[in-house]
């Protein structure tokens, strides 16, 4: 159970990786108001691959509608959520890099307030999202990398001050928003959340996520070479202003997907990328899988707490929020002793 | 043609003083040209231009009569390599996986390492004696063995060009001797190296070439015994400097010891930089006690280039330690016998002392 000398995953690992998602998922889709054992579970999924009904109409119903895409999103958020912050991580070269502190999140759901304000639809709240993302990540790399990237400080303080600007401007989005109508949906949407969850959202968002996870999965080994400085970068031989640019543009697409279809669902960025450097070093060989992987199942684990603690609904950004702003107390203390 | 040459290279910074003008080298296949220059005289800029990093505003540089700039990046990275200055490189991966970075310019984007280049990296740390390094991170290992990580990762490019920048600074006696050995060792095996240092004696010991910039932007190349020179020292570093030899029972090793500030550098008084030459013939003798048959090709190319100074030569096999014994007559200009008498001292694992009429 351990790292090849390369870095890769071991065969114990990766079969870890595979079954984790897939076992949270079937537990968590008999979680709920209702309680359904796995292996109904398992019945009505089966039923469903072989395009049959099952037995009971309630049970399949509750399964398949209601669950089933909720946990896609989950698993799709989280795994794309984590996958961007590690990129982000690695090209800043900051263990303090996410899609949280650089801002790209606020931007992202600026944009997308600002979608929901003019009254687009999905598609359109989702570039809205990517385009705000992508310059909001633009000005804190502007503002904040200069000559000398080893500033561990300078990215992450430019990335709170870009992000704290755009926290203005989605004021500014719901000062100008209707009181009836668009306020609440804009403020409800913003405190993050699942449960708008179906097919048709899934299908809009979701490929943007999977094209973006699958792209860093094939480009992992070279995604090494992002925290290397300038000069080393260039005597590698690679075009590494090409890979920044395509490391930077997929990890902000990936996140402004993700928040445009749930809203600012904060610190698993930071948490889960941490967690798999902790485990596996710094090789994106293996953390690249193992961000997916273990943030898919975090994700599905902290929704489903947010649905069934209560019996209403807890905003998901609060959980992770609560588990996140404590972990990152303790790495930032201690972030003196590692790099990436 | 030269492997690598420069011609005419010039370099300034936006809004500053023209720091490097006329820069001429040319370097072959398994030998070593030290950069020296006070701080400031621009010895990590003159890299980085050569490198094509930043960009020459006059002059070129030419791999094999190519023009750098014209070499795509992942050709020319093939053939050269760079061992940063080991505080500005990255740590985060195991000492194996660094290695194993050095292979980039030959995987593909969508690839990971192969088993062949596993095992390439594997060799070339095995060949720098760090294999015990291989699965430490190297946040966790001193600066010494990072030094030497990241020669191995630039080994592992497979380069005919090592570039080092300030190989042996900030590092202690031992491990400056430990990096300085893998690196005439390299050269011995024919890789051409160019390094930056702050020590002359450095150059003085290692190095067939020099290049001493001063802080004027005057510079001079040529064989480092022409090159570092008491005056020379004295007009790009303002040091008053000796040079002198320290014999142990195997070589004469040349050292420079400073004495004393002599001024400014660069200043209107003090001669110009120049080659000192001088030229009375005279006879000598050099002997060489080879430890294994593996430096013969070496010894054998300076005696061929330095044919005409010889007037005798006997080679004793001594064969019951498979040791060997050249000893060579001289006669010509005291400058070529101390020129080949140094090349030869530059060469690694062997012994060698030459005695003057």
């Amino acid at each position: 159970m351990s790292l090849r000398r390369d870095g890769r995953l071991g065969a114990a690992w990766i079969v870890i990786l595979i079954v984790l998602p897939f076992a949270a998922a079937i537990i968590a889709l008999g979680i709920g108001r209702m309680s359904i054992a796995p292996g109904e579970v398992f019945d009505v999924l089966r039923a469903a691959i072989s395009g049959k009904h099952a037995s009971s109409e309630l049970i399949e119903k509750t399964v398949m509608q209601l669950r089933l895409p909720r946990i896609i999103l989950a698993c799709l958020v989280g795994a794309g959520l984590s996958v961007s912050g590690c990129a982000f991580q690695s090209l800043f070269a900051n263990p303090l890099a996410t899609p949280d502190t650089l801002g790209v999140a606020s931007g992202a759901a600026f944009g997308a307030a600002l979608g929901i304000l003019l009254g687009f639809n999905l598609i359109g709240i989702q570039l809205m999202g990517l385009a705000m993302g992508g310059f909001a990540v633009a000005l804190t790399w502007l503002a904040g990398s200069g000559k000398d990237r080893g500033g561990l400080s300078y990215i992450v303080l430019s990335g709170i001050m870009i992000g704290s600007l755009f926290s203005a401007l989605i004021s500014f989005v719901k000062f100008a928003a209707d009181a009836e109508s668009q306020l609440p949906a804009i403020t409800y949407w913003l405190m993050g959340g699942l449960d708008k969850a179906n097919y048709r959202t899934l299908a809009l968002g979701a490929p943007v996520i999977i094209a973006g996870i699958i792209l860093f999965m094939l480009i992992r080994w070279r995604m090494n070479l992002l925290p290397l400085s300038d000069d080393e970068a260039k005597a590698s031989g690679v075009n590494i202003r090409l890979l920044r640019g395509i490391t930077v543009v997929a990890a902000t697409a990936v996140t402004a997907s993700c928040v445009s279809m749930c809203g600012q669902v904060g610190w698993v960025g930071l948490l889960i990328p941490h967690m798999c450097r902790m485990l596996f070093g710094n090789n994106h060989l293996s953390i690249i899988p193992a961000s997916v992987s273990l943030g898919a199942v975090f994700m599905i684990i902290v929704d489903t707490m947010a649905r069934s603690i209560s019996a209403a609904e807890i905003p998901v950004s609060i959980l992770t929020a609560m588990i996140g702003a404590p972990f990152f107390i303790v790495l930032m203390r201690r972030s003196g002793g590692w790099r990436i | 043609m030269s492997l690598l040459r420069i011609e005419n290279g010039g370099f300034a910074y936006k809004n500053g003083p023209q720091i490097l003008k006329d820069i001429n080298i040319d370097i072959e296949p398994g030998e070593i040209l030290a950069v020296l220059g006070p701080n400031g005289a621009g010895k990590t800029t003159l890299l980085r231009c050569m490198m094509d990093m930043l960009h020459w505003q006059s002059g070129r540089s030419l791999l094999d009569g190519e023009d750098v700039r014209s070499i795509p990046a992942s050709k020319l990275w093939r053939r050269m390599a760079y061992v940063p200055q080991a505080r500005s490189a990255a740590v985060s991966y195991t000492a194996f996986q660094t290695v194993l970075l050095g292979r980039s310019s030959r995987i593909g984007a969508f690839s990971a390492p192969s088993d062949e280049d596993m095992k390439i990296a594997e060799r070339v740390m095995e060949r720098l004696g760090i294999s015990y390094l291989a699965d430490k991170p190297c946040y966790a290992i001193s600066g010494g063995e990072l030094q030497m990580v990241l020669i191995a990762r630039a080994m592992a490019a497979e380069p005919e060009i090592l570039v080092l920048d300030e190989p042996e600074s900030n590092l202690d006696f031992k491990n400056q001797l430990i990096v300085l050995d893998a690196m005439t060792a390299l050269a011995a095996e024919g890789v051409a190296c160019i390094f930056n240092t702050h020590y002359p004696a450095h150059a003085l010991q290692r190095a067939g070439k020099s290049l001493m910039l001063s802080k004027d932007g005057r510079s001079i190349f040529g064989d480092t015994t022409g090159v570092v020179t008491e005056d020379n020292i004295r007009h790009a570093f303002g040091v008053e400097a000796l040079i002198g030899e320290v014999e142990t029972p195997q070589n004469i090793m040349k050292n420079v010891v400073a004495v004393g500030i002599s001024g400014e550098a660069g200043e209107a008084d003090t001669p110009d930089i120049e080659t000192t030459a001088p030229d009375e013939t005279m006879l000598a003798s050099i002997t060489v006690i080879m430890r294994s048959n593996e430096r013969a090709d070496l010894i054998n190319k300076a005696f061929r280039e330095y044919n005409h100074l010889l007037i005798g030569r006997m080679g004793l096999p001594h064969r019951r330690s498979e040791k060997y014994i050249i000893s060579v007559m001289l006669e010509g200009p005291a400058a070529d016998i101390e020129a080949l008498s140094h090349r030869l001292s530059l060469i690694p694992d062997i012994s060698v002392k030459t005695t003057y009429e």
